[in-house]
């Protein structure tokens, strides 16, 4: 007998292999997805690790570029400083005090942080006066005189040809820190706010830490005397702002001294 | 057939399709915005070139140095492709060239040479 085989097997076989064919290729592509995915995830984290160690050393030239750029101002800022027979902790002193001054006058924490590097470049200049002025164990005669306040504009020229702002701010310390709120200063005779905020406060830096130092030529001042002498001279020689904040945080700058003195 | 020439970009690899010589050629990075769409032209190409286009025997060599994951999924199709003109009966030779620094583009030369062990998957190094 013959068997007739209902027509709509075949179709259904049809179908069934159409479907094995389709559910073989999703899987396949799942499969592949899902690889793809693995693989993906993988490359991302060494990626992002390889960032990570890429940045750090950005990050430590960064500091290393920073820390040079420092070092070498100090060092410039002591080359002058033993040409003028002060001792290292002069330089790190007068740094400090013009930082304070620089925060409560109010310039910014950058700005005072540059200060601080910049101000001890303030007598460079000096390394281009000759030994005989320099090195004079009496007073100056007025020619000498001359010589030696030529530091000023020397330093200035030594430090403005540079681009770097940091440079430029210690050219401008060397050549205001000897000008005075009257006038009277030199190498320009400005005075009042004609001087610059950088000259202005280094002058007080500078004065106030020479005069409680002991030097070859000449004993340190007392403080009793150093403060009467800083009072008489609020608005003569220096600013009355920034002798106003000295006084005002005279704890401040003792403190800096105490912890920086001389060996 | 007319060639069809791809020039580089920052994030599109060079591309050489050169039907007188049998050769395609995929050369540089492939993170384009749209993968798909990006590669569309090259895909018909490599259609149209096997309807009869093409050589006895023909050249593809990949040199991908960096690659987004749908540019890993598009090459997936490509090879899917490959595979049914090699099933065909074309001659077809790969080469998945790649520099020995690069582990990434190895490690995606044999994911591909192990899912297409049909076709004739040649890894390189540069």
């Amino acid at each position: 007998m013959e068997v007739f085989e209902n027509k709509l097997i075949a179709e259904i076989e049809e179908l069934q292999e159409k479907f094995t064919k389709t559910t073989q290729k999703l899987i396949k592509d799942v499969r592949r997805q899902d690889k793809i995915m693995i693989r993906s995830d993988k490359r991302q984290q060494k990626e992002y690790d390889e960032l990570q160690v890429k940045l750090a050393e950005v990050e430590a030239l960064q500091k290393e570029i920073e820390d040079t750029q420092k070092e070498v101002v100090f060092t410039m800022g002591a080359i002058g400083e033993s040409r003028s027979k002060e001792t290292g902790n002069h330089v790190k002193r007068v740094a400090e005090y013009s930082k304070i001054l620089a925060l409560h006058y109010g310039l910014s924490q950058k700005e005072a942080e540059m200060l601080k590097q910049a101000s001890p470049m303030h007598d460079i200049g000096k390394v281009a006066i000759p030994d005989a002025v320099l090195n004079k164990p009496a007073r100056f005669n007025e020619e000498e005189r001359k010589i030696m306040d030529t530091h000023a504009r020397l330093g200035y020229e030594m430090l403005n040809t540079s681009n770097r702002p940091l440079l430029k701010m210690a050219s401008t310390v060397a050549y205001e820190h000897h000008e005075k709120w009257n006038g009277k200063g030199y190498p320009r005779g400005l005075s009042g706010e004609d001087i610059h905020i950088y000259g202005r406060i280094t002058a007080l830096a500078d004065v106030f830490d020479a005069l409680g130092s002991n030097r070859v030529y000449k004993k340190a001042w007392d403080d009793d005397r150093i403060l009467k002498m800083f009072k008489e001279e609020r608005g003569e020689h220096f600013d009355p702002n920034l002798i106003d904040i000295f006084f005002d945080n005279l704890d401040e700058f003792l403190s800096v001294r105490d912890s920086l003195k001389d060996i | 057939m007319e060639n069809l020439t791809i020039d580089e970009t920052k994030y599109t690899p060079n591309i050489v399709l050169d039907a007188q010589k049998g050769l395609i050629e995929i050369k540089g990075k492939s993170y384009p915005e749209n993968t798909f769409e990006f590669y569309k032209p090259m895909i018909d190409w490599v259609e149209e070139y096997f309807k009869g286009h093409e050589l006895p025997k023909t050249i593809i060599n990949f040199e991908i140095i960096y690659f987004n994951s749908s540019s890993s999924k598009l090459f997936f199709d490509f090879f899917d492709l490959i595979e049914e003109m090699s099933n065909e009966g074309k001659y077809i030779e790969i080469n998945w060239i790649y520099d020995k620094d690069n582990d990434s583009a190895l490690e995606a030369g044999e994911d591909f040479k192990e899912d297409f062990e049909k076709l004739n998957f040649v890894l390189s190094e540069k």
